[in-house]
């Protein structure tokens, strides 16, 4: 994404949104962002997110997408594996981090 | 002993876990595995109830829809926990909840039973599949876990003959603490951040539990495979195309044997009775009608052994997954694929297939446009219209006409069902629309005995509850084209004189705007038993004998091509056969649905049908 500014986390590691991971990437979760398009229930997506063990801090690995794109994704995350779409991984933001 | 024992309502007992659990496997074994399967009153969710086996005194057993979290809830989560706190209509609240949590999945499942334990209903927590857990280097100290939780905990295997014994036990012992209440309870205030939740979590397992970091390797070779683009893809169709082929056409053999005995005993029947009404009533009204309620069984049961091997093994979730992106354009989810292609084979196992999407409001939106997915009975009349008034030929090199025609009616349903489930999703409030957060459990085999009884269940769903409603409608129908009977110096053929033909004459007015002659509405009466039935009706009042390119000459000379194009509008949305209207009126549970349901589809092809008719007027 050549307009997106980088980011980074403050010890200096770049950061990256879930849906721009590649299939087989490990990461770290930095923070669970606002999403706009959610609108009202953005704090709910957020809550539900939290509770399916996407924490900061929380280790995930990228498994897959669907057919059409990359959207939605399938990653895994404390041993449970999880499809999400695109509006909801545009929330997690990631740092790579060695398995 | 007393007779109060016999006034007290059995003690309610529920079974909370998130979904994949295990709670519907436990709730086999614990209840011997005789379900009352219905819905919530009002809501498109499966409701399972029974009787549990080996407690001292009555006790009943419900199964909740599974669900993460009592605070942020989808909406079948919200029937869970509208349950739990006693705000269901028409449902006690439970008297003691029996937590489920999948022992290779704690921490996860773990979450949801600390927030349950806050509500203060006696609890007893379940560590399922301790088997798989155990194969996995999974080691859970159970005591010291019960008392960090301050909870009776116990390991069971579902799967197993003996694996619930423990949790019998802990039954019987809490049911003699439980008190029965009828009140609701309010949801507490969160206590505590997630973060903080999990963290306690963490704290609670540290030095009970020891568990490798990963899942096995074969789990991972597996989703390596099925999520891979190109292997993946192929697994996809080959697994769709053979079980649409199976529903398709290895069901047809068994259908032909079901009509074949039925039309057997029927004879056997006729030729036993005198002639008369008993015989005519017993053969073509009674004998007919249960003839036409047994051959949906093979294409139910064929849909529905692929469905749950596929569900139990963790194949449906994914492909639902893969497929996703195809469905969202409509508003639906990968989940509703499998059962709108289900119905091309037939609407009624397609509708029942419903069954595996958790989403009410999906759910809904997924029945009311099966039936425009055009199935086999379909066919016939396609085949009979388009013969008689599509001419043979070629257009633009390749394409034969009348196999575009075909074609066109086809797609004519699958654009006609994206448009309606995508109105339907924009009718629905915004806030109702919940992100897709798609578990993808653990690859398991299938376990045979519950393979089984979810078949059988499946099976007497369909033969109770709808087959009774299809077998008094096949008999009235039988009654409506027999009496009043022809007049002995009859000209006309017998249907002209029966209340069928009475109605289809009454009818003709009505239809007139579409070009519909008399005979046309005629066949529609017998047509709504079975869509096929449309072609030998349709023979009939023609009076025509000598198989169909008889009939087709006759048609062709009878109707004009604009009339006879709306006829076949009219069948690509046609009111839906009674069978269908049988099963939307059975798994919504709702009159007004199913009346909106026959009534839309009734409302566009008749639109359908005149647009047709006048486009083709103009044009052709
Ligand atoms: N190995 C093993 N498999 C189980 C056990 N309990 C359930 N299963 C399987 O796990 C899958 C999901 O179970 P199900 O009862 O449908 O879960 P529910 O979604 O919670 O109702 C099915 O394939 C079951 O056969 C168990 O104790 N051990």
């Amino acid at each position: 994404m050549p307009n997106r500014p980088l980011q980074t986390t403050e010890t200096g590691h770049p950061v990256s949104p879930l849906h721009d991971l590649p299939k087989g990437a490990h990461a770290r979760i930095v923070s669970i962002d606002v999403q706009n398009a959610f609108g009202q229930r953005d704090e709910h997506v957020t809550q539900r997110l939290k509770e399916l063990g996407f924490l900061p801090g929380a280790t995930l690995k990228v498994i897959g997408f669907g057919l059409f794109g990359k959207d939605p994704i399938a990653v895994q995350i404390n041993g449970t594996k999880f499809g999400l779409r695109r509006r909801e991984a545009e929330k997690i933001l990631t740092t790579p981090h060695k398995a | 002993m007393t007779s109060a024992h016999v006034t007290t309502p059995p003690l309610r007992f529920a079974l909370v876990g998130n979904p994949n659990c295990g709670k519907t496997a436990l709730f086999n074994r614990l209840t011997g595995s005789r379900a009352k399967v219905a819905n919530y009153a009002g809501v498109t969710v499966e409701k399972r109830i029974g009787l549990l086996q080996q407690m001292d005194a009555p006790a009943e057993l419900i199964d909740l829809p599974g669900t993460y979290s009592l605070y942020v809830a989808s909406p079948d989560e919200q029937v869970a926990r509208r349950v739990i706190l006693g705000e269901m209509a028409d449902e006690a609240r439970p008297d003691v909840l029996v937590a489920v949590v999948d022992a290779t999945n704690l921490k996860l499942g773990l979450r949801l039973v600390l927030e349950l334990k806050v509500l203060g209903l006696p609890m007893i927590l379940a560590l399922n599949m301790a088997d798989a857990a155990e194969h996995r280097g999974i080691r859970i100290q159970v005591d010291e876990l019960s008392r960090r939780l301050g909870l009776p905990v116990v390991e069971t295997v579902a799967v197993r003959k003996h694996g619930v014994n423990a949790l019998q036990d802990a039954m019987r012992t809490i049911a003699k603490q439980a008190l029965q209440r009828a009140d609701t309870i309010p949801l507490p205030a969160r206590g505590e951040d997630v973060e903080a939740l999990y963290a306690r979590i963490d704290d609670m397992l540290a030095g009970c539990v020891s568990a490798p970091a990963n899942p096995p390797r074969w789990q991972e070779a597996l989703d390596t495979l099925i999520m891979h683009p190109v292997w993946g893809l192929l697994v996809l169709l080959t697994t769709l195309f053979l079980m649409f082929q199976a529903v398709f056409a290895w069901a047809s053999p068994l259908v032909d044997a079901i009509d074949t005995s039925v039309q057997w005993i029927g004879a056997q029947v006729g030729a036993l009775l005198p002639t008369g009404i008993l015989q005519d009533f017993l053969v073509n009204g009674l004998i007919a009608g249960t003839g036409s309620v047994l051959v949906f069984l093979p294409q139910i049961i064929i849909l529905f052994a692929f469905i749950l091997a596929l569900e139990d093994s963790g194949y449906l979730p994914r492909a639902a997954f893969l497929l996703d992106r195809l469905m969202r354009g409509v508003g639906l989810s990968g989940r509703s694929f499998i059962p709108l292609l289900s119905s091309f084979a037939c609407a009624v196992p397609g509708i029942m297939a419903t069954r595996s999407i958790a989403d009410p409001k999906e759910r809904l939106i997924t029945i009311m446009v099966a039936p425009l997915m055009t199935c086999s009975a379909r066919l016939p009349v396609y085949a009979l219209v388009i013969g008689a008034f599509i001419p043979h030929q070629t257009v633009w090199g390749v394409f034969n006409l009348q196999g575009i025609t075909l074609f066109a009616l086809y797609i004519a349903g699958i654009v006609s069902a994206a448009l309606i489930a995508w109105v339907m999703r924009k009718q629905q409030h915004a806030a109702d629309d919940f992100p897709l957060l798609l578990e993808l459990p653990s690859y398991r085999w299938p376990n045979a005995y519950h393979f089984l009884l979810g078949l059988k269940e499946r099976a007497w769903i369909f033969i109770r509850r709808v087959g009774t409603i299809i077998l008094a409608l096949s008999i009235l129908l039988w009654f409506l084209a027999t009496y009043p009977h022809a007049p002995l110096n009859a000209t006309a053929p017998a249907i002209e004189y029966s209340f069928a033909g009475m109605l289809g004459k009454l009818m003709q007015p009505l239809f007139g705007p579409l070009g519909f002659s008399w005979q046309m509405c005629i066949a529609l009466i017998p047509a709504m038993a079975a869509r096929e039935v449309a072609v030998s009706a349709l023979a009939t009042v023609y009076a025509v004998g000598g198989g169909e390119s008889a009939l087709g000459a006759s048609l062709a000379h009878a109707w004009g091509l604009p009339v006879a194009l709306a006829y076949l509008a009219w069948f690509v949305y046609a009111p839906q056969c009674l069978s269908t209207i049988a099963v939307v009126r059975r798994e919504t549970n709702s009159v007004n649905a199913t009346i909106a349901f026959t009534g839309y589809l009734f409302l566009l092809a008749y639109l359908a049908a005149c647009a047709t008719r006048y486009l083709a007027g103009v044009w052709l």
